[in-house]
């Protein structure tokens, strides 16, 4: 299975432009018979959208950007990220996966970002759910950006069953140092080298480039296999269309000798969970 | 604080070149003072615009910094980038005959306004945008006149400690000489940044690294081997120019206010 990450440039506020550019990335990644393509965080309104979030809030149902979007999603499956409404007045920072003309999941953010250069609380909804749901592509989770670096998140995913978790991102990198890289770069590849390693399942983040107000989004995008093992990785400056053959045999492979997913015990996570909850009501 | 050359030229020259497209501006201009500062920004838009497409502006006052305005001449002919010199004593002096003053201080804020004023109309006359010289230090410490040098349209420089700057300009090939001058904000002759704030900029920057990327307290930054009084210093320094950083306040009284719930990005639909 051949999967791409377009690491493109959003342009804010703009829907429709947004729009052209993912059918650019589309027919290019067709050109390449990838079976899977991912663009980022909020891929077709750009990420510093502030007040701007209702004017480009959609719903993925009945939007006919969408509908042209599922139309193209029958010979490859599809990840965009929006901002939708789901609920009227009511806005999320959502991931949709289509396929085969259709939505098969919507992942909402849940950890919105608000500290510090983040402002995504005063304008989003919370999501309330990490799902793990059945594709062409394998038995597929998403997180978006900050969802990742909770590692609770990630393991919602991998006891969901996931054998690819996709992470789409509009990170802007923060911390220069004498490498020729930022500082969060490393976070987030040592997140996903980590969570590919110990979930044992294939880890794609997607990331974008560009600025908004003088934030610089960091790009570096990979794609990590259940050994842990990095496979691809873009540039950190560059517009990159990130090609990647994966095969899904290779996480039966790899829980043959780690067997961390056989050995899980959710019961048990979930039991300790409750205790520790009831404790700090009290 | 060590940087690397090669990643910051690229982010920066790909910032320029961004923000100038979104905002349909196919020139910049900047003002040229034979400093590192200014130097190292017109370096950085020559790159990203081509030389063709930058500005500079040398904007002595009178025969003061001669020296300055020659490097500066040389420095644009050596990047190849547009360059005018506008003499501003006229007007400056025109207006202290009639309202003189002792300060050399008032003196300097009116030059750099003065400066910033021309910038602007030939930023109109000639669609460019400016590009602003302000580094990260001197916009911490306040050490800049307000609505005077700090005033452009877009400032690549601002996340830069002046020793960083530094760092990035031996990287992009800025002549030594340019390099190795005592860093001044050329208010008046023989003044200097380090004399007059009372600590090097060396000295200045790893406080400030400390304080502001690392928010290390205080008792460590003292612990770490800094004096009480430099970081006192610094602190109040930071602490009354934060004006200089902001936009004047509103007072909130309708229901959506500018400055407070009128929450749009910069980019605006670009």
């Amino acid at each position: 299975m051949k999967v791409a990450l377009a690491q493109i440039s959003s342009h804010l506020g703009d829907v429709r432009k947004n729009f052209d550019l993912h059918l650019q990335y589309i027919q290019k990644a067709k050109k390449k018979n990838a079976d899977l393509l991912i663009f980022p965080e909020l891929s077709l309104t750009g990420y510093t959208l502030k007040d701007l979030v209702e004017e480009v809030a959609l719903s993925p149902d009945t939007n006919p950007l969408f509908d042209e979007l599922k139309a193209r999603s029958h010979d490859i499956s599809l990840v965009i990220g929006f901002v939708e409404e789901k609920e009227r007045g009511l806005f999320y920072n959502s991931a949709a996966f289509l396929s085969e003309g259709k939505i098969l999941h919507v992942h909402r953010k849940v950890f919105l970002p608000t500290y510090g250069m983040f402002e995504e609380g005063k304008f989003f909804a919370q999501g309330k759910n990490f799902h793990t749901f059945s594709t062409a592509c394998g038995n597929t989770g998403m997180m978006i950006c900050r969802d990742f670096l909770n590692y609770g998140a990630c393991y919602l995913l991998f006891a969901g069953g996931s054998d690819i978790i996709i992470v789409i991102s509009a990170a802007p990198g923060r911390g220069i140092q004498a490498k020729e890289a930022y500082e969060t770069n490393r976070m987030w590849e040592l997140m996903g080298e980590t969570i590919s390693r110990f979930s044992t399942s294939f880890l794609v983040y997607c990331n974008r480039v560009g600025f908004e107000d003088g934030k610089h989004f960091a790009g570096g995008s990979f794609i990590y296999n259940p050994m842990g093992q990095l496979m691809a990785k873009a540039s950190y400056l560059d517009k990159e269309l990130l090609l990647q053959e994966i095969n899904l045999d290779d996480i039966r492979e790899v829980r043959k000798k780690w067997p961390y997913k056989r050995d899980d015990r959710p019961e048990i996570i979930l039991e300790a969970l409750k205790r520790i909850i009831r404790n700090y009501e009290d | 604080m060590k940087i690397n050359g090669p990643f910051v030229e690229k982010i920066l020259t790909a910032f320029i070149k961004e923000e100038l497209s979104k905002f349909n501006f196919k020139k910049g201009i900047l003002g040229l003072s034979g400093g590192l500062d200014s130097s190292v920004c017109a370096i950085l838009a020559s790159k990203a615009l081509k030389p063709n497409n930058v500005i500079s502006l040398i904007l002595p006052y009178g025969e003061a910094f001669s020296e300055d305005v020659k490097d500066a001449k040389e420095f644009a002919q050596f990047l190849g980038i547009k360059s005018k010199i506008v003499d501003i004593s006229p007007m400056v002096d025109a207006y202290f005959s009639r309202y003189p003053t002792e300060s050399r201080i008032a003196k300097g804020n009116k030059m750099a306004r003065e400066r910033m004023s021309i910038l602007y109309d030939f930023s109109a006359r000639e669609k460019a945008l400016i590009l602003g010289t302000s580094n990260k230090t001197e916009l911490l410490l306040g050490y800049g006149t307000i609505h005077g040098d700090i005033a452009c349209g877009i400032n690549p420089l601002g996340d830069l400690y002046k020793t960083q700057l530094k760092q990035l300009a031996k990287h992009l090939g800025v002549p030594e000489k340019i390099r190795k001058k005592t860093p001044s904000a050329g208010l008046w002759v023989g003044q200097t940044d380090e004399k007059e704030i009372g600590l090097s900029y060396d000295e200045i920057d790893k406080i400030l690294f400390q304080l502001v990327d690392r928010r290390m307290p205080k008792k460590e930054i003292i612990a770490s081997g800094f004096k009480k009084e430099a970081l006192e210093k610094i602190i109040s320094l930071i602490k009354n120019s934060e004006f200089k950083r902001k936009l004047p306040p509103i007072p909130k009284i309708s229901a959506r206010t500018v400055g407070h719930d009128f929450l749009f990005p910069y980019d605006w639909d670009k």
